[in-house]
Formats: C-alpha cells, structure tokens, sequence
C-alpha cells in the first residue's frame, strides 16, 4: 500500500515538473497554472484521471469562449460586466450542482474560468485574447502530462475498486441478512440500510468513470445497469419480509415450515458471505434451501382463503423468494462484470436489452441557493474591488467564485472554505520561504526541479491518504499559486502580499455567503428530500410516472440521502410527527408499479378496483405532505381491491397482485390493523 | 506538418490538428481492438494506448506533409 502511494508521489512530481519544463521552454505565460493542473486532476485511478481532464478542458474551453466573448464589448462598463460575469458563475454552479456525475466539473469549472480569465485582463482589454489562449494552452499541457504520467507508471483502474466495493457490499448484506431474516426490524438495522442505499450511488457514479479507462477495462454498462437494479430490490425485499414476519408474529405462531425456509435463508446467506472474503467467489445456493422454500410456499397456497393469516404467509414466502433470487443475482452480475464476456441467464439477458438510462436527480431548490451563493459572493468581491480602487481585487473575485463552487456540493460550504483559507495561509509561508530565500540561489531549471520536488513530492503524497486529499490539494494550489512561476525570476514582495490578501479575502467573501444562503439544518433537508419522494409515489400512484425501474433507482437513492442526515436521535424526535421512512415509501412504490401492472392485464372488472386502490394512495400521500394523515380511506380502498381480487381464479398475477396489495395494506395502515372483508357499500 | 492553418483569422498549428485527428482515429482503433479482445495480449494497456497514439500521430503527419511544402501556410 505504501508502496502504491510513495509510487503515486513520483509520477505525480514527475509529471508536475515535465508540465513546468514545457511550459518553460515554450515560454508559456503562466507555467504555474499547469502545474496546478496537474495536482487538481491527479488521482490514483487513471479513469479519474482522464475523466476530469477532460471535463476540466471542456469546461476551460467554454469558460475561455465566454469570458472573449464578454469582456471586449462590457469593458467599459463596469458594473455590468460584473454583473454579467457572477450572473455566469451562479447559472454555471446551477447546472452542474444539478448533475451528480463527475461531468459535474465541466459546468464548475465553465463557471470560475471566465471570472480567471476575464477579470484578469480588465485593465488591459486588448491582451484577453492571449490570455485567453495561454490559459487553455496550460491547463491542457497539465492534463496530458498527468493523464498520461498516472495512465503509465503504475496504474490503477476503476474496476478494481469498483468490485471491491461490490464484493464488500454483498459480504455485508448476507452477515446482515443471516442475522436480520429471523427477527423483526429493529433500530440497529439503520445503518446497515443507509450504507447499502449509498453504496448504490456510489457505484453509479464511479462507474461513469470506466468509459474513460484504460483499454483493457472491460466495459459492461448493461451488466452494472442491471446489477444496481438487483442492489436496490435486496433492501425494499428484505424490510417487507421483516415487516410480514412481525404481523405473523402478532397473529401467533409461525408455522414451522416457513421457520424451516426462513432458517434455511439464514444459513445460506451465511455461508455467501463466507464465500466473499475466500478466494472462491460464486456459490450457488444449495437445493436443500430451494425444496423448503417450495415446500414453504405450497404450504402458504394451500390456504387458498383469504384470511389475513394466509395473505401474510404468501407474501413473506414471496419477498424470500425475491430475496434468494436478487442476492443470486447479484453475485453472478459481480462476477459478470470482470468479463463482459459470461453469458447471461436468460431472465438477465431479457432485462440487459431493455432501454434505459439512470439519471440521479439533482436537488434543485439547493443548487439555486448555492447559485446565488455563487453569484453574490462574487459581485461582493467585485463591489470591493471597484468601489475600493483595489489593484488586487480582481483576484478576490476569483477566489470568491471558485471557493463557492468547488465546495458547494457540501452540506455546510461555509466550514469547508474557512478549512481552505487556513489551508492557503498554510501554504504562504511555505511560498515566501521558496520565493525570497531559495529562489536567489539558484539558476537554471535543473536546480529548479530539485529544490520544488521535496514540497510537490510531499503534496503528492498528502493526496493519496483520504484525510490529508482535501488538504494537499489546498495547500499545493496555494503554494504554486504563490510561486507564481514564470520564465524570469523577479521578487516583489508587495505583490506577494497584496495577491495572497486577496485569495483569503475572496474566500472569506465566499464563506460570508453562504453562510447566509446555504446554512441549511440537516433535519429540514431531510424534511425536503422525503416530501420530494413523497410527491412521487403520489405521482407514480396516479399513473403519472410509467418507468418504474428509473423511479426505484432515484427513491433508493433519496433513502440514502435522508438516512444520513438523520443519523443523530435528536433529529429524529424533531421530524417524529413527519414520520420518515424512505425504504416505507420506496416499498409502497414498488407495490403500486406491481398492483398497476396486474390490474392492467386482468381488465374489468377487477382492473378498475384496483386503480381506486391506487388513486387513494396517491390522494394519501398528497395528504401527507401537508402533514395529514388519512388511512381510513386506503384501508378500505385496499381491502376491496383484495376481496375482488380474492375471487378472480388464483393465476400468478393474481398472487402478486395479492401480496403487492398486503404489503401495501402493512405499510399504509395502523399497525395490528387486519384484512376484514368489506361491507359492500350500500 | 510545420505550417499553421487559419481558422477565422486564428492561426492554429497544424500539428495541433493533426494531433486532434490522430486522437479521435485512436480512440476508433482502440474501440475496435476492445471489440476483438486484442487486449488481453496486451501487458500494460496505458503504455500501449500512448504509444498507439505516437504511432499514429506520427503516420498522420508523415501523410499530411507529403503535399505541402515544407513551412507552407494555407489560408
């Protein structure tokens, strides 16, 4: 390990200094701005690598594009031309905080580099062009030299990480399973949810990185598609089956048959999990599991009644099914996805050529107010600017714009750039030390080289550990930052001051801001996600979102969200009277796709029956949002639409569309509540 | 391949096309050997993908060069 990272430290000085030598001999205008580069994109995966450098182009380009655009015609004006440009910045950290892929960065740095280039060159509108061209020349030498520098010595690919994160994700959930299956759900059980709901998003997002590996990576989108699919129904099957296991429990006994498969569940789970962490991975779940679960399941259907009683047994025997076939599934797509080439069983392959492509929603009301954020703090440092006659200003601006948005995908921005402006102040002495003491003594780039590549190499080195990243980073922008290399050397001391003033005044500007737009109490944020996952169960309910696949992946990914912002009791006990439960509504979703289906293929006159069901969910879950809670209604919606459906002959359609509506009914009423055959209504 | 090309009055070398060029027809190349599984030949993937992209830069350019005289501007 150490020797990955000390490996790491080398190709990343090494190609920070080819990046400066190239930029020297090809008297480049600001060498450092490529040596920054060069750090910003430098990650141990060289798909992360690339991915960002090209992002990191792209969005340079059209920053670049932009700020020519803006600044020849606005130059003499200017407020508009401040205006203008924080208009940009904010409408630029809007789109990209609303894209939750590594794209993202494009949008960001499109933003900031307009405020880089532009308000650089006020004073001498007539060199924006070069400037302009510079920048982009730089930044692109970076990324070469770091894509290639990580993509040849010593790389490391996305998929390894990617499968081992898989591998532990599914070791976890089958120690879990082992052990939960047997019981009813209990407050433990939390964290263990809100870890699988974000490894899912994880997975999605790092996988958006394979595209950009190297060529012996295989590429399986289906496979992963699929795969995540599987990850999100392991959750909303297993909670529904804890769920059915507690009414049984109220109702008495459980019958030892279905103990029997439970167990058996337990046991193989078990040894899944054992099968991970050995070298030996796939492990086909033994017969003797499937010849109870079948026994089990003919036991629940021999009761072909619909007493409660056997409505629950069916539909615990159902979600174990589920269970057993989504964790199979699972571990073949982990293995699938080292070779691209295993052929699939056929219920995979039918569902790898369906359409589809998962998108994570952004969280508009959020990004807005990081906009303005955005836009605020940096026509603040340019009031100050202006209004101050501040020959430095212009870089206040600049670093009020970028502190704003690289950090704005925090929950509390304003913490993270008070760490960054400590990070900087870190730095300067480190700078002036190079600058004013070093610097004199030394002639020619060779020398040059040596005394940078302790300091870069010790930067490097702080990137590759996950708590110092954030930090080596900071500290070695600042430090190149204020080097600010250039092909002569020439000393000013004041300068040094005056710029490095205005970094840290530009990202306190930044902090002041979003201090006021984007302080937001976890508790309320998680008050906001749910009712947005409120709002679209009502509208799935109604029959107004069709793509329930799409609508499953982005409720799973919203448990994830609210989970871990209510992890602390106190939270909890505000929000009670709310009432939130993510995997809850993530289930009842589910259920409604599964209820709409089969009522759309029995037709009359059952059909309708059940759309009635379905209507006083949505109106249930309108109702919630204004905090009401309204269950008789569904109760009665929904034992109806089990009654009708309890007289239809018993086709497996009929059977899902029974257990679907039970789970329902478990979810959507009192606890203890039971099935009663309703009146007919008179 | 040491003559510059003008785009709209900007001036862009024409290795900087040709590089442009020679990347895009990589990334084709590099599709299609991933399509035939050349790669599990292939020792170390990234040195191979650079080097894929010097050779063909360098063929692109010996082409391109034939029929322009050395230093020539097209404008």
């Amino acid at each position: 390990m150490l020797l990955k990272k000390i490996a790491f430290a080398l190709a990343n000085t090494a190609a920070a200094l080819t990046a400066l030598y190239i930029a020297f001999a090809r008297d480049l205008e600001r060498p450092y701005w490529a040596v920054f580069t060069v750090f910003i994109v430098a990650n141990p995966i060289s798909g992360a690598v690339r991915s960002k450098g090209v992002f990191r182009f792209l969005g340079t380009f059209a920053g670049v594009a932009v700020s020519l655009l803006l600044i020849p015609p606005l130059v003499q004006e200017p407020v508009l031309l401040c205006l203008a440009i924080s208009l940009w910045v904010g409408l630029c950290l809007y789109l990209s905080l609303l894209d939750r892929t590594p794209r993202s960065y494009a949008f960001l740095l499109a933003g900031y580099t307009a405020t880089i280039v532009g308000l650089a060159v006020v004073n001498a509108p007539e060199t924006i062009f070069d400037t302009s061209v510079s920048r982009l020349e730089e930044i692109s030498l970076g990324i070469v030299c770091a894509a290639i520098a990580h993509s040849v010595f010593f790389p490391q690919n996305v998929l390894e990480e990617l499968n081992e994160k898989i591998a532990a994700t599914i070791e976890r959930f089958s120690t879990w399973l082992s052990g939960a299956v047997t019981r009813s759900e209990r407050p433990e059980d939390a964290e263990t949810q809100e870890q699988l709901a974000s490894v899912v998003t994880e997975l999605h997002v790092l996988y958006t990185q394979v595209a950009f590996e190297t060529s012996d990576v295989p590429r399986a989108d289906r496979v992963m598609r699929i795969l995540q699919d599987r990850l999100t129904a392991l959750l909303p099957a297993l909670s529904g089956l804890q769920q059915a296991f507690t009414a049984l429990v109220e109702q008495g006994s459980v019958r030892a048959p279905i103990v029997a498969a439970l167990e058996g569940v337990a046991r193989s789970a078990r040894s899944v999990a054992e099968a991970t962490q050995g070298p030996s991975h796939r492990l086909p779940l033994d017969s003797s599991l499937r010849a109870e679960l079948a026994a089990a399941s003919a036991q629940s259907r021999a009761g072909e009644s619909l007493d409660w009683r056997a409505l629950l047994e069916s539909t615990l025997v159902t979600h174990l099914n589920e269970l057993i076939v989504a964790l199979e599934d699972c571990q073949f797509l982990a293995a699938a996805l080292k070779d691209p080439w295993t052929k699939l069983p056929p219920h995979l392959e039918r569902e790898a050529l369906l359409p589809g492509r998962r998108i994570l929603r952004g969280d508009r009301g959020l990004a807005f107010l990081s906009a303005c954020a955005a836009a605020g703090g940096t026509l603040i440092a340019c009031v100050l600017w202006i209004e101050g006659s501040w020959p430095e200003g212009g870089v206040a601006a600049q670093f009020a714009a970028i502190g704003c948005s690289l950090f704005a995908t925090f929950d509390n921005p304003a913490k993270v750039i008070r760490a960054a402006v400590v990070g900087i102040l870190v730095a300067l002495p480190f700078a002036a030390l190079y600058e004013f003491a070093i610097f004199p003594q030394i002639d020619g780039f060779a020398s040059l080289a040596l005394v940078l590549s302790p300091a870069l190499l010790l930067f490097s080195f702080m990137q590759t550990s996950e708590k110092l990243e954030g930090a080596g980073l900071v500290i070695a922008i600042g430090f190149s930052g204020g080097l600010a290399l250039q092909s002569s050397y020439s000393p000013n001391f004041s300068e040094f001051v005056n710029s490095s003033t205005a970094e840290v005044v530009g990202l306190l500007v930044a902090a002041a801001t979003n201090l006021i737009f984007r302080t937001i109490d976890p508790a309320w944020n998680a008050l906001r996600i749910s009712k947005a996952g409120w709002r679209s169960v009502s509208r799935l309910a109604a029959g107004w979102e069709i793509d329930s696949r799409r609508w499953a992946l982005e409720m799973f990914d919203r448990v994830g969200l609210v989970t871990s912002r209510l992890r602390d009791a106190e939270r909890v006990a505000r929000l009670a009277r709310w009432d939130l439960d993510g995997l809850r509504d993530l289930r009842v979703g589910l259920n409604v796709a599964v209820v709409r289906s089969v009522g759309r293929r029995l037709g009359s006159p059952s059909g309708p029956v059940l759309e009635e069901a379905l209507g006083a969910v949505s109106r249930m879950y309108r109702c919630r949002l204004h905090g009401r809670l309204e269950e008789k209604d569904v109760e009665r919606a929904i034992d109806l639409g089990i009654t009708t459906l309890g007289k239809v002959p018993p086709t497996r359609e009929v059977r899902d569309g029974l257990v679907a509506l039970t789970s329902l009914r478990l979810d959507l009423t009192p606890m203890g509540s039971q099935y009663r055959t309703p009146l007919p209504p008179a | 391949m040491i003559g510059e090309i003008s785009i709209g009055g900007v001036f862009v070398p024409q290795l900087l096309l040709v590089a442009v060029l020679a990347f895009t027809v990589s990334l084709c190349v590099r599709w299609a050997l991933r399509t035939v599984r050349f790669y599990r030949f292939v020792w170390h993937a990234g040195l191979f993908d650079v080097a894929l992209f010097v050779v063909l830069l360098w063929c692109i350019a010996m082409i391109t060069a034939v029929p322009m005289p050395y230093g020539a501007r097209v404008s």
